[in-house]
């Protein structure tokens, strides 16, 4: 087989770039290891709005569960934070749906898509990568192609084996472990994140709601921590009361929170999504950061087919670390920073912003949140904390 | 000297979710769509794999030590 693009992973960052260069007019072929695209799903499902039209996907009902409308945010000893708005500002995705979708959207566009497709190595003809070996069921399959992108998620086999540097050190990721669950009690129009050092250490509780009585309820943690993920989860449910015998799933996985890959391109390999570590480290949401990076990707990858010149993918590296990759590394540091909070801090911390300016806090304007954080006299009165929000102006 | 294992999985535990080999700082874990495959030859011995497993489907064998 032989194409212009192959395309190694059918989660959300493969699709758009195979969809997005199909379009162009190229050959593509996308391949999938799992036998349906989209499941199993290692995801909380929610996302923002605003992706939708800024990569032009369809608002389609057969992948949205649920429209959101804010964030319940709760401290260690039970103080809240509510940022609530007028109108949707973003959905629980039913993922199994949507990935399919994705690659349907591809699929409609001109590439062609293989599931249970697994890439096993690549092919290096006169040193250079010229394709992938792969399995499809049990035949061995050989994909020549001009230009190869890893997207094959947090495991990178692709990009690792094609020579692109993705390790991170294990702080750099979460482990993650969640239940889509019957769970009552919970305002279905927000989403509910539970913080503390003993809740989730460096991480949050979440429930996402799906239905009125219906969600996906989870946990990240750090991933060097000596408890797992599932220990935390299952402690958290049963000393919130919360009966563990409507259970419809069970969703693992590790989640980069950090780390982002210096170089995303290798000659003609490009890396992107979770592969490349391209995740929010703050909330460890991946899916716009995916289609970001998809899309700056296949700008590039279409230009060097264009121009017939494989040295222009090197900007795909140059254009999402411009955009992106700084973005993401101020996130990284607030991450880093909220870390070192001890549960005092966030019960004060989530005490004053409750009072504080919710529309510019749910907006995300961080200096805004320290700015309502710095003029409280707890705040004032200790040095470790003022050093701490310092650390973030 | 780094104490040489062997990593082992649950299998009735493991959700063949990737993490291990994406963590894997050696390559010594692949996670295929049919199972799971530890390379012994690679593994440096450095357990960041096990503590990672959000379920805990990994544990060590004690191998001896290198020289």
């Amino acid at each position: 087989m032989k194409y212009d693009v192959v395309v190694v992973g059918a989660g959300i960052a493969g699709p758009i770039v195979a969809r997005n260069v199909a379009k162009a007019g190229y050959s593509v072929l996308l391949i999938d290891k799992k036998p349906a695209i989209g499941s199993p799903k290692q995801c909380a499902e929610g996302i923002s709005i605003k992706v939708f039209d800024k990569y032009d996907i369809p608002y389609d009902r057969r992948y949205i569960n649920r429209e959101i409308y804010g964030a319940r945010i709760y401290s260690p000893s039970g103080y809240e934070l509510e940022l609530r708005y007028n109108e949707v500002s973003g959905v629980i995705l039913e993922r199994k749906v949507f990935d399919k979708m994705l690659a349907y959207y591809a699929a409609k566009a001109g590439a062609d898509v293989l599931a249970r497709t697994e890439a096993l190595d690549v092919i290096r003809k006169d040193g250079k990568v010229a394709g992938i070996k792969a399995k499809h069921e049990d035949e061995p399959v050989e994909i020549y192609a001009d230009i190869i992108v890893a997207a094959d998620g947090v495991e990178s086999t692709v990009a690792r084996k094609a020579g692109i540097n993705t390790y991170a050190p294990p702080h750099e990721f979460d482990s993650s472990y969640e239940y889509e669950m019957l769970i009552e009690g919970f305002d279905p129009d927000l989403i509910h994140l539970w913080f503390g050092n003993e809740v989730a250490p460096r991480g949050y509780v979440w429930v996402f709601p799906k239905d009125e009585d219906r969600a996906n309820v989870g946990i990240g943690i750090a991933s060097d921590h000596p408890q797992t993920a599932k220990y935390y989860l299952d402690k958290w449910l049963k000393e919130n009361n919360i009966p563990m015998k409507k259970i419809l799933e069970v969703n693992v996985g590790l989640v980069p929170v950090g780390g982002f890959v210096k170089e995303l391109v290798k000659e003609n390999v490009l890396v992107v999504g979770d592969a490349a570590r391209q995740v929010n480290p703050m909330h460890g949401g991946g899916m716009a950061e995916a289609m970001e990076a998809g899309t700056i990707a296949s700008k590039w990858i279409v230009k060097a087919l264009e121009e017939e010149n494989l040295s222009l993918l090197q900007n795909y590296t140059a254009e999402w670390w411009e955009k992106d990759g700084k973005r993401l590394e101020g996130v990284l540091r607030v991450r880093r920073v909220t870390e070192k909070l001890t549960d005092e801090d966030l019960d004060l911390f989530i005490q004053i912003l409750s009072g504080a300016d919710a529309e510019k806090i749910a907006g995300g304007d961080y200096v805004e949140v320290i700015k309502a954080l710095l003029t409280h006299p707890k705040v004032l009165m200790s040095r470790r904390r003022l050093s701490l929000l310092k650390e973030l102006l | 000297m780094p104490e040489k294992i062997r990593v082992v999985v649950n299998e009735d535990r493991c959700y063949l979710c990737g993490g291990c080999a994406g963590v894997c700082p050696a390559l010594a874990i692949e996670v295929h769509a049919s199972g799971w495959e530890f390379f012994q030859d690679r593994c440096i011995g450095c357990r960041i794999c096990i503590n990672a497993c959000p379920v805990g489907a990994l544990s060590a064998e004690p191998l001896g030590v290198k020289e």
